[in-house]
């Protein structure tokens, strides 16, 4: 059955292939409105005056759009300061993160010693924990540190986090122990393997972790409220929010702050995305 | 990749550098509150109180409104030198007097002769096993508001001092014009459990603690039957549009609303950055055929001295004056109701800058009869989700008012019975 | 030329090797123990030993307070929240039915949507890159808009429902309102917010799969079916693992979307774990009584882990 449908395939090649690569474009077109669809109305939302946006029908291009309302967002909160605190704690957790996170991985997934598997699932393991649960403990013990109301706090609390090691683990894992073994051979250290060899490797998993991580800390709500007070140090997710209950229902407003937070995460993400793509060299020796 | 790396540093060192804070000179006092930014009657608060005693410098910590208990109870846990924390709904005080986070208050009473007469019994609601642990600074009570302008247009005479629920909702049906998009309605419900059915509670003796829930039938009944005749907007299409009651009301949507007095506050304030153009007013809730006239209910706010307290002194000059009538006038010039409402701080609040002039609205001011929306009690945490989770079944119309009640009453019991 | 064949010889190698010599072992392992020391201390002591104490308190009696009002108390916590348990009516039945009937739906929906993206886009598709960033947008953005917006496309007379009309469906509420679609709603919107988190891990693992192998089976004779099944998946098999580990635990932790979408609503039709553990530990302050439930969920979870661990020993190709 499946080999009558493959040669029926090999004999009708062309047709059948532009017609599935018409259906292929159609399918991501599809799912592209999907994607985009809300923030197609944010961006229309954020362009209205307040009483328009819950309007029926929808007016997807506003007659008189109001750039004004992106104007209105800068002056009713200090958003500047925000972004910069937010833009220090997401650099510097993403930095700390791939660095401490490429090296235990590499003994998670590289080598063997005693109680790896259980270390291992130690880490897994706390991630299922909610944060609801150990968050006041945590916060007791970062208070007498003295990282209240710092923005250190932040920083360790998700510099060291299980799903970074576990990423970067799974990447490994997708690195031929061959190589690893050879390097062994020729006497290389194992600090020299990780870095000679097994870092190059994994700039796919690298601009990975910096995506998720970079999003992640960008975009966290409850660290931020919980162990920042003072104004100068809020980030911008606590400015959002603090812009919603403020303005509870200035819709336009909300959507247009909602668009401004999302742009250097959307950057970062371009600017990333090429090393996705970019083959590495596992795929000659593998096959 | 190392070029990225790099420039993740240097970036990240730039930025941190930029960020050092300096201290003043003054006695730094901080009181813990939410929506600090807002201005209204903190900022009235903070200037009032700088101006009486120069040598202070008030500091706010910013709590989101949403989260308030959560966060102000983690901080005080973590042991936070905060000297005043201020209380929003009274469970919060209850509970921190349990877990001993709180200071009481008496000592400083006695030193002082502090006189806790003018608070009508108030400041009952912070005492914990007869000590004092907070002073009400605040006192809200719900009232109606209604859209002057639409009422003139409409030829209609504007809503009393005394009616009861049908002459009012006779009165939301002959307001309610117009269609679709335009379309004005009579009334207006938000969301809250509070603003639907909680006047079941201002007999003075019924509370939502009870464990028995059919005095909310009638109330049910009352604002399903308007949303039937579509002279309120509905329940779910609210909820789904997480729309805000303000926003109702500043775009003359509705030509009357049930809401608690600090609207008044953000009503004359928002008229006054151009928000909106129309005259508005208040006047006292509607009453059951069994109520007397002007009873409502509302909740008090206060502020309490935080156990780690920097400076408790510094905490009870401020906590003390800010009950006192010096600061309830502050306040009563912004429009916000005080917890010590004398003759002269009503006058203040009459006289406020875009109050309404009517005498309706004055006479609406001092309430008839005051309950509070929740008691103080062992389970009333656990009950309010209850009472709150079923609530939207009803509103929603996923059971009828019988089933809600029916659940509301078995689910409570088991609570109780514990 | 199948790929499992090739790993047993691969994973076999230094295992032996290892076996025979002792003292590298001893070596190695002080090694290892050095990679892991940077990431492992910081981990140790901002996150586990939280993590300890709130294992611990799941047997204890703590309402808040200073550390002395803590009190011993057994499995009590747990036999208050068994206490009459069944799935219609006790709050941890049904956040409990709720968490998982929500994991069961979304984990293979997302898997499904997220490597069917990757897939497509890892070939030479016009646009590929634009297509990559729009569909990775619905991640970044805050998630307030996006549950705001999302509750307005489901409202009754909303776009949704309009097109749906269309099709001869008729739905005369909003979703979120609705015992009926309000979970339905919940499942839409998370499948959405990760389908494009998701497809990025597939992409970065798709890079490892050698090109070599799809040419050799075309030449075998394999159709695209085939090759999918026989080269792709296997060889995913490390990515897929961490997937849907990652997700099912993210679907058990689920909080935001439903706080905002629902409120758990109407009624308790989408509680879920999460929030009932908010509920008590932060509206009743019984946090001994929160851990408890909390510990439930990481003893699921848990489990969950460790089959798909064994089955990552047994199955993934490296």
């Amino acid at each position: 059955m499946t080999s009558l449908t493959a040669r029926k395939t090999d004999i009708r090649r062309s047709p059948l292939q532009t017609a599935l690569k018409v259906l292929l474009y159609l399918f991501l077109l599809a799912f592209m409105v999907l994607a985009l669809l809300p923030f197609v109305w944010m961006l229309s939302s954020s362009l209205k005056l307040d009483k328009d946006v819950f309007r029926y029908p929808i007016q997807w291009i506003p007659a008189q759009p109001l750039w004004d309302n992106y104007a209105v967002i800068w002056q009713r909160v200090p958003l500047m300061t925000y972004f910069k605190n937010t833009a220090i704690i997401s650099l510097v957790v993403t930095f700390m993160q791939i660095l401490t996170s490429s090296f235990a991985a590499y003994a998670f997934a590289k080598m063997t010693f005693k109680g790896r598997d259980l270390l291992f699932l130690a880490y897994i393991g706390t991630i299922a924990v909610p944060w609801q649960v150990y968050m006041l403990p945590q916060f007791i013990m970062m208070r007498q540190f003295g990282l209240y109301d710092t923005l250190w706090a932040l920083i360790v609390l998700q510099s060291f986090s299980a799903f970074g090691v576990f990423l970067m683990r799974q990447f490994y894992m997708g690195i031929p122990n061959e190589l690893s073994e050879a390097a062994r051979i020729d006497g290389m250290s194992e600090y020299g393997i990780w870095f000679k060899i097994i870092l190059p490797l994994s700039k796919p998993a690298i601009a990975t972790l910096t995506i998720f991580t970079f999003v992640n800390t960008w975009n966290d709500y409850m660290g931020p409220l919980i162990y920042l007070t003072s104004d100068h140090m809020k980030t911008i997710q606590i400015g959002l929010r603090r812009f919603i209950q403020q303005y509870s229902s200035d819709y336009h407003l909300i959507m247009a702050a909602s668009l401004c937070s999302l742009l250097p995460v959307a950057i970062v993400f371009l600017f990333l995305q090429k090393y996705f793509i970019e083959g590495i060299a596992t795929t000659g020796i593998k096959g | 990749m190392k070029k990225l790396l790099s420039l993740f540093l240097v970036l990240a060192l730039l930025l941190s550098l930029s960020a050092v804070s300096f201290a003043g000179e003054k006695k730094v006092l901080r009181v813990a509150s939410w929506d600090t930014l807002t201005g209204g009657y903190l900022a009235a608060t903070e200037t009032a109180f700088e101006e009486a005693f120069p040598d202070v410098d008030l500091q706010y910590v910013d709590i989101a409104s949403q989260d308030y208990f959560q966060k102000a109870t983690t901080i005080l846990a973590g042991g936070d030198n905060v000297d005043v924390i201020d209380i929003k709904e009274l469970s919060d005080v209850h509970n921190w007097v349990e877990q001993g986070y709180v200071e009481s208050l008496d000592p400083y009473v006695e030193k002082d002769q502090y006189n806790l007469g003018n608070y009508l019994g108030l400041e009952n609601n912070y005492r914990a096993d007869g000590a004092l642990y907070g002073l009400p600074y605040r006192s809200d009570f719900w009232v109606l508001f209604y859209n002057k302008t639409l009422f003139d247009a409409a030829g209609v005479d504007y809503p009393t001092n005394d009616m009861t629920w049908e002459e009012y909702a006779a009165l939301a049906e002959k307001m309610t014009q117009g269609d679709g998009i335009d379309k004005i309605y009579g009334s207006h419900y938000h969301t809250w459990l509070s603003a639907a059915v909680c006047w079941a509670v201002t007999d003075g003796k019924y509370t939502l603690a009870d464990g028995h829930y059919e005095p909310l039938k009638y109330y049910y009944d009352l604002v399903l039957g308007l949303e039937d005749k579509g002279v309120v907007q509905e329940y779910s299409e609210l909820r789904a549009a997480n729309l805000h009651y303000s926003g109702v009301f500043y775009q003359g949507k509705t030509a009357m609303m049930p809401m608690g007095y600090w609207f008044a506050a953000t009503l004359i304030d928002e008229k006054a950055k151009g928000t909106f153009d129309f005259d508005w007013s208040f006047v006292s809730v509607p009453h059951h055929p069994d109520i007397a006239a002007g009873s409502s209910f509302g909740s008090i706010t206060g502020s309490a001295m935080n156990k780690n307290a920097n400076d408790k002194d510094l905490a009870w000059q401020f906590i003390s004056w800010r009950a006192s009538e010096a600061g309830a006038l502050a306040i009563a010039k912004v429009g916000t109701r005080p917890g010590y409402v004398s003759e002269s701080v009503a006058q203040t609040m009459a006289a406020a800058e875009g109050f309404p002039k009517d005498d309706n609205a004055k006479a609406a001011l001092v309430p008839t009869a005051m309950s509070l929306e929740w008691p103080i009690g062992e389970h009333v945490n656990a009950i309010k989700t209850i009472v709150n989770e079923e609530h939207t079944l009803i509103m929603t119309r996923e059971v009828s008012v019988e089933e809600g009640i029916e659940a509301m009453n078995a689910r409570v019991a088991e609570v109780i019975g514990q | 030329m199948n790929p499992k064949e090739d790993n047993a010889v691969s994973t076999a190698t230094p295992q032996a090797m290892i076996k025979k010599k002792g003292s590298l072992q001893r070596r190695n392992t002080l090694i290892a123990y050095s990679f892991l020391a940077p990431n492992f201390l910081g981990f140790l002591i901002f996150t586990m030993l939280p993590v300890l104490f709130s294992i611990v308190l799941s047997f204890l009696n703590w309402n808040g307070g200073t550390i002395d009002r803590i009190s011993w108390a057994g499995l009590d916590n747990f036999k208050l929240i068994f206490k009459d348990f069944n799935f219609t009516r006790s709050d941890m039945g049904i956040t409990l039915k709720n968490t998982v009937l929500f994991t069961l739906a979304t984990v293979p929906l997302t898997i499904a949507c997220s490597l069917g993206l990757a897939m497509i886009l890892n070939k030479a598709v016009k646009g590929a890159k634009f297509f990559r960033t729009a569909f990775f947008f619905p991640y970044v953005a805050s998630v307030v808009a996006i549950c705001v917006c999302w509750n307005f496309l489901l409202m009754k007379f909303g776009p949704v429902n309009q097109a749906l009309s269309y099709f001869g469906i008729n739905i005369s509420k909003s979703w979120t309102q609705s015992r009926d679609h309000a979970m339905l709603a919940i499942i839409i919107v998370s499948v959405w917010r990760h389908a494009g988190y998701y497809m990025v891990m597939y992409l970065a693992g798709l890079q490892g799969v050698p090109g070599e192998l799809y040419e050799a089976a075309t030449v075998d004779g394999a159709n695209a079916w085939q090759k999918f099944w026989r080269i792709t998946f296997p060889l995913l098999s490390s990515t897929t693992f961490f997937v849907s580990i990652m997700l099912t635990i993210s679907c058990f932790k689920i909080y935001d979307v439903v706080a905002i979408m629902t409120e758990g609503g109407p009624g308790r039709t989408t509680k879920m774990l999460v929030s009932y553990i908010y509920d008590l530990s932060f509206q009743q302050i019984k946090y001994g009584v929160a851990s408890a439930v909390a510990m439930v969920l990481f003893v699921i979870v848990l489990l969950i882990t460790v089959v798909q661990f064994r089955a990552e020993k047994k199955w993934v190709n490296y």
